[in-house]
């Protein structure tokens, strides 16, 4: 029914407009599944947080079209596929079987709470692709309600491991296997359900690539995927050559520590060149396995780097397998970036966050000058407070994830109170927080002298202060860069660092460490946490006056602070022009 | 006696005019004028009656579309705006949600606050969650406040504490006091605009509201007195954004409510229309210059969603649900270095526009191929007032696409056609996917300057097995206003937990908004027309956070279970599941206060005309693999209830209807083209 469209428009052997539909078409089927798994999941990580992605593999496990709304699990898809693959020769997979993984050792996982589905879709005898989709479940047993505790000393205490194994044998689902795994979790009706959605959604992407398969035929499905990874490959490609990789380039950041109290800070250092028209990232010269659960599985270092490599060469390529040809992750083995069983990965998300910090830094002398920006504060900051609420006489257990500032772009300056990199959560609202938990917030505000000084100013932290309303409300909190703030760059300040103080301004303040586990509040105690600014870029003394006078009159700096950067000549002058007439005669 | 429909565009303002006898359309459309759109509504007021001999007096209604207020937040031109908040929050608005816009682009900011930190003062005032005071404003401290203010040369004033949409008592003690100490300044009280949980999107919303405010007023007062110069004697209505339309003293408090409120009227019209022609189940596709905006109907409703940006703000606002995406006529089409052709999101707009408009246009744009391909009229269009050049279009897309790919100008010009149809049907894909619905059961409703150019292929591509094509298919959104209802939203937070206890909070906040509406109703419906009072819930299982909306029949002490079970059946409805033993939650509730307005018949009957007489010429048309001789009918002199086949070409004023080979067509008795699909 459908015309077909002219094949005689040709670039180096692929129809450029045919690609361009059949990518539409695709980007259909990838969209359709994810709202699919969001209206019908049942735990709020995957409905409301959105914690999940959804792609479709051709036959041979390359990955043509992914939809994903956190960065974290760019190419997470692609390690069930490998371990599917490598578990069971092609000859063996029957349609109307499903698989399933979770293991980031055994079958390609991040952490154990992912768990991937990969579904064969056969036309006639052909295996022709595979429907996958990864969800974050709320919990998968282990030592600690949500299963990542930062303080795991072993995968074994971070809840049940799956290898890759089939989950529906030629459409009969194992209903033995969904046992065992919900017994193994706190909430098992939950995970079935979730789990039953993560099967369907896959048949229903399955049927809809059916349909697009009827319609173009099985040589026109291949040709197409073919146009498809070739065109992202050479775009890629193109980019790449446009760097400037006269010498390598390398940076290096820190770990407060290694996820245990008392841990020795961990260096996170990466070296970007180009050998042979790919982009090399070698990570020897990071730190060792670390002891805690801040350890970077073999398939979060792919998405951390596919993140970056997009984020920093083309925001708009597609994250298919035609863009991960070109990227090569070297990772020495028994570091915290390839990490050996039965290291612990829970909290990898924080160590990750870091480590795309320092990814961007190493790129930042090679790309376009235009694009250059400065760290950001490259934190995963939260917080925790939980007890019983004596309204309702439940359990409680109110927490978020805290933005901190952008870094100093060349010709801006950087976000004020923003999520960065590989994740992008939203804020609990106050109003929220207080209808649903025995707390009151005092403060919700950008943290003042927290960007880091420079032509273009760094992002300013948030800054959120917690009272507790009852007696025996326990209280967790973990950040990072208490020790140096964001760098900046071309002569730009870094910003300011994070701290956690526990009753500010009132007799007892204390100052508290970055990681706090399971202290006690009473009624009335106070939690501030400041998280860090990011970094400022270019020298502070080429900032027009004019924005100094704006940040001085808007409070984002105060007047010491200012001479302190600015100097007392900028800063005079910016008075006088705030003041008018007055003060000019002082400057 | 006669209505008067209008909208504002960016390029035109349309007007259709019609009497309440039923006689009578009439279609008419100026150039608007960006600077003041008062000026083109006022001109094209005069035309229309002029050209269809209609006496002023006789006008009884006129209602209009306007994006004065929207254009004002995106171009930044509103007016120094102060905010009065809680101490603690003064940066509410600048951390939003702590999101970054763009997941991958660093180059994408979060739009700056409307209002700058130093005008974002905090007041010593605090509520607790249930609404009790925990700090009383100091009335002295704060006029100090408000002075300094002032004198940083604000002109809106907006207030929003934390809690306030339990106890607006805070709030309204410090509006009174400015009205007392600077009665002209704008004020927008937070309790008041939207009346809903969550500080963000609340204070976002009356923010704009403020910074909207002095300037929107003025923009009425110089529409009121020009539709007075113009011999008229009612007062304009202005349409909003979820659906019906404001009586001008209501938009002069409340300009938030018009933002965004353009393509909504296009979709009132279609719900409208397929109810007279027994189609109730609709997808709408609205293709302008820029954008194309698909939304869905069903069961003759449109639906409505409750948060939208406007230039990156969150207005907080039930609105017509619309999925916009940057594809239109305008749509430039280029190929990139790595040898793909794409085509949008990047618009040429109205300038400098399509190559073949001669406004000095230089990229090939969708509007170009349609002309190369011979569907749009190669010579003029809008009735012969706009010339074309087809010459120009054909030598662009030579060079810059059909060269580098290799392809004839008549295949690029098709490649790029077939493009903005993937990109148009991903579009509707994903809204008809979002509301659960199987595409083959719905009608397409194309509409707007391009739409009817492409929905021929759209529905081939999406499955869809029907179109209809309203008549002037460009001036729907001017139609749409004048089927619309007069109507108000209020909105209360309840967050409560359905239970027996409970519910007489639920229904107290009902009666609470019942008494606002009538007393809204009583000094602004129009004489004689039915009111109505519309209650809905805002309800999610406890612990979850979105919620889905109950309409009820009423709000009183004995329909709490037969709410229980509606939601239930709801949820089930939506996600696939229920869960009988869990708690339901009531976030808000919702009122709506309706005054139905007279109609009339909307279309006359069409009587006479025929296939010979509206054959205009028969042109070479380009349809994917070969040039057909196509036969170009004039709408308005085809006859009703006579099928004639594609290929074929319907032109009228403000649109083109593209008609595939295999598909058939036929004009229905209210003159709307109806194509059918070969199945």
């Amino acid at each position: 029914m459908n015309k077909q469209i002219s094949s005689a428009g040709m670039i180096g052997g692929f129809d450029a407009i045919a690609m361009e539909v059949f990518a539409n078409r695709l980007l259909s089927i990838t969209e359709s599944m994810a709202i699919n798994m969001m209206r019908s999941s049942f735990s709020t990580q995957i409905k409301e947080r959105r914690d999940f992605s959804v792609g479709l593999f051709d036959g041979y496990g390359r990955l043509v079209a992914q939809g994903t709304h956190i960065p974290v699990h760019l190419g997470s898809l692609m390690g069930a596929v490998d371990a599917l693959l490598a578990r069971y020769p092609r000859d063996q997979i029957r349609p109307g079987d499903a698989f399933i993984c979770n293991d980031p050792y055994a079958a390609g996982g991040t952490h154990l709470p992912d768990i991937s589905i990969a579904t064969p879709l056969f036309i006639g005898d052909s295996l022709v692709a595979f429907m996958v989709n990864i969800g974050h479940h709320n919990d998968v047993g282990g030592r600690v309600p949500g299963s990542t505790a930062a303080t795991a000393e072993s995968i074994f205490e971070e809840g049940l491991r799956i290898p890759s194994m089939r989950v529906r044998r030629e459409g009969e689902v194992d209903e033995d296997l969904l046992n065992m795994i919900s017994l193994n979790t706190r909430l098992p009706e939950e995970r079935v359900l979730d789990l039953k959605v993560q099967v369907a959604t896959n048949d229903r992407g399955g049927e809809e690539a059916r349909k697009l398969i009827d319609r173009m035929g099985i040589c026109g499905f291949e040709a197409r995927i073919q146009d498809l990874l070739d065109y992202t490959r050479r775009r890629l490609e193109l980019r790449i050559a446009e760097l400037r990789t006269s010498a390598p380039s390398t940076f290096t950041t820190y770990l407060d520590d290694d996820g245990l109290p008392g841990g020795d800070r961990v260096p996170l250092k990466v070296t970007v060149s180009v050998e042979d028209g790919k982009l090399i990232l070698d990570f020897e010269g990071s730190g060792l396995e670390a002891r805690g659960a801040l350890n970077i599985a073999q398939n979060a270092l792919r998405a951390t780097a596919y993140y970056c490599v997009k984020a920093l060469l083309d925001p708009e390529l597609m994250a298919n397998s035609g863009m991960m040809e070109s990227i090569v992750l070297r990772a020495p083995v028994g570091t915290i970036v390839n990490p050996r069983d039965p290291a612990p990965v829970g909290s990898r998300t924080i160590a990750c966050q870091r480590l795309a910090g320092a990814i961007f830094g190493a790129f930042q002398p090679l790309i376009d000058p235009e694009g250059r920006m400065a760290s950001s504060y490259d934190v995963l900051p939260s917080y925790v407070f939980s007890g019983l609420n004596p309204q309702t006489g439940k359990y409680y257990i109110c927490g978020e994830t805290i933005g901190g500032g952008g870094g100093a772009r060349c010709d801006s300056d950087g976000m004020d109170g923003v999520h960065v990199h590989i994740t992008n959560s939203l804020n609990l609202p106050i109003e929220s927080m207080e209808n649903e938990y025995p707390l009151i917030c005092e403060e919700y505000a950008l943290l003042q002298n927290s960007g880091g000084l420079g032509r273009w100013r760094g992002g300013m932290g948030i800054t959120r202060t917690i009272r507790a309303l009852h007696d025996n409300t326990t209280v967790s909190a973990r950040s990072d860069r208490h020790n140096h703030g964001a760098p900046g760059a071309e002569g730009g300040e870094p910003g300011g660092m994070g701290r956690l103080i526990r009753n500010p301004g009132a007799d007892g303040e204390e100052m508290l460490p970055s990681k706090v586990t399971q202290t006690i509040f009473r009624a009335g105690d106070t939690l501030r946490i400041e998280i860090p600014g990011g970094g400022g870029f270019g020298r502070p003394t080429n900032r027009p006056v004019g924005m100094i006078a704006a940040d001085l009159r808007d409070e984002i700096i105060s007047e010491d602070h200012a001479r302190k950067g600015y100097g007392d000549t900028l800063v005079d002058a910016a008075l006088a022009l705030l003041h008018g007439g007055e003060k000019q005669t002082a400057a | 006696m006669y209505r008067i429909g209008v909208d504002v565009g960016g390029t035109f303002t349309d007007f259709v005019m019609l009497d309440t006898e039923g006689e009578s359309t009439a279609f008419h459309k100026v150039p608007s004028t960006p600077d003041d759109p008062s000026r083109a509504i006022a001109a094209g007021i005069n035309e229309i009656l002029e050209l269809n001999k209609v006496d002023p007096a006789k006008v009884g209604y006129v209602g209009h579309g306007t994006t004065v207020a929207t254009n004002m937040v995106i171009e930044g031109r509103g007016v120094p705006t102060g905010l009065l908040t809680t101490k603690g929050f003064r940066d509410v608005l600048a951390i939003g949600r702590q999101t970054r816009p763009s997941l991958y682009d660093w180059s994408v900011r979060k739009p700056e606050p409307l209002v700058e930190r130093y005008r974002r003062i905090e007041v010593d005032e605090r509520l607790d969650k249930d609404g009790n005071p925990l700090t009383v404003p100091d009335i002295k401290a704060v006029m100090e406040l408000v002075t300094a203010l002032k004198d940083s040369g604000v002109e809106a004033v907006a207030i929003g504490f934390l809690h306030s949409y339990r106890n607006p008592e805070h709030e309204r003690v410090v509006r009174d006091l400015i009205n007392e100490i600077a009665p002209d300044l704008y004020v927008s009280i937070s309790s008041d605009v939207v009346a809903e949980f969550r500080e963000f999107e609340r204070i976002s919303t009356t923010a704009l509201n403020a910074y909207v405010g002095p300037r929107t007023q003025k923009y009425l007062h110089r529409l009121r007195s020009r539709i007075a110069d113009a011999g008229i004697r009612i007062e304009p209505l202005t349409f909003h954004s979820n659906g019906g339309l404001l009586p001008v003293q209501t938009v002069e408090e409340l300009p938030v409510l018009t933002c965004l409120s353009g393509p909504a009227a296009g979709v009132i019209g279609s719900a409208h229309i397929g109810t007279e022609i027994s189609e109730t189940e609709i997808i709408t596709f609205d293709v302008g210059g820029t954008s194309t905006d698909v939304s869905l109907i069903t069961k003759g409703q449109p639906q409505f969603t409750s948060s939208r940006l406007v230039a990156g703000h969150p207005v907080r606002m039930p609105m017509v649900d619309i999925h916009v995406i940057g594809a239109g006529g305008g749509s430039i089409a280029r190929i990139d270095d790595a040898g793909a052709l794409k085509v949008g999101p990047t618009s040429a707009g109205a300038v400098p526009g399509p190559i073949s408009y001669l406004q000095g246009g230089g990229d090939v744009t969708l509007t170009d191929a349609n002309i190369v391909l011979g569907r749009l009229n190669p010579v003029a269009l809008l009735e012969g007032r706009m010339k074309v050049d087809r010459g120009l279009a054909e030598e662009a897309i030579k060079k810059q696409i059909a060269g580098p790919l290799g392809l004839s100008v008549e295949e690029a010009s098709y490649g790029i056609l077939s493009i903005a149809t993937a990109n148009m049907s991903r579009a509707i894909r994903s809204v008809s996917t979002e509301h659960g619905h199987d595409l083959s059961n719905f009608t397409l409703f194309s509409f707007g300057g391009a739409g009817s150019l492409h929905a021929a292929e759209v529905a081939e591509e999406c499955g869809l097995r029907k179109i209809v094509v309203p008549r002037e298919p460009g001036t729907l959104c001017a139609r749409g206003v004048l089927l619309s209802d007069l109507s108000r939203d209020y909105v209360r937070t309840a967050l409560v937990v359905a239970r027996p206890e409970t519910w007489r909070q639920v229904v107290g906040l009902g009666d609470e908004m019942a008494e606002n509406g009538k007393d809204w109703l009583a000094t602004e419906a129009l004489p004689g027309a039915a009111q109505e009072l519309q209650v809905s819930l805002d309800a999610r299982y406890f612990g979850q956070s979105h919620s889905i909306p109950i309409a009820l029949q009423e709000l009183n002490e004995d329909v709490l279970e037969a709410f229980v079970q509606k939601f239930h059946q709801a949820h089930a409805d939506q996600y696939g599941y229920r869960l009988d033993d869990h708690g339901i939650e009531i976030v808000n509730v919702r009122l709506k206060a309706v005054c139905h307005v007279k109609k009339g018949n909307a279309v006359p009957r069409i009587q006479g005309g025929s296939l010979q007489k509206a054959l205009l010429e028969t042109r070479k048309v380009f349809f994917g693999t070969s040039w057909k001789d196509t036969p170009v009918y004039r709408r308005a002199l085809l006859a009703a209830g006579v099928p004639f086949s594609g290929p074929a070409i319907v032109e009228e004023m403000s649109g083109t209807t593209v008609i595939l080979p295999g598909q058939t067509a036929e004009l229905d008795a209210f003159g709307n083209i109806h194509i059918s699909l070969k199945s």
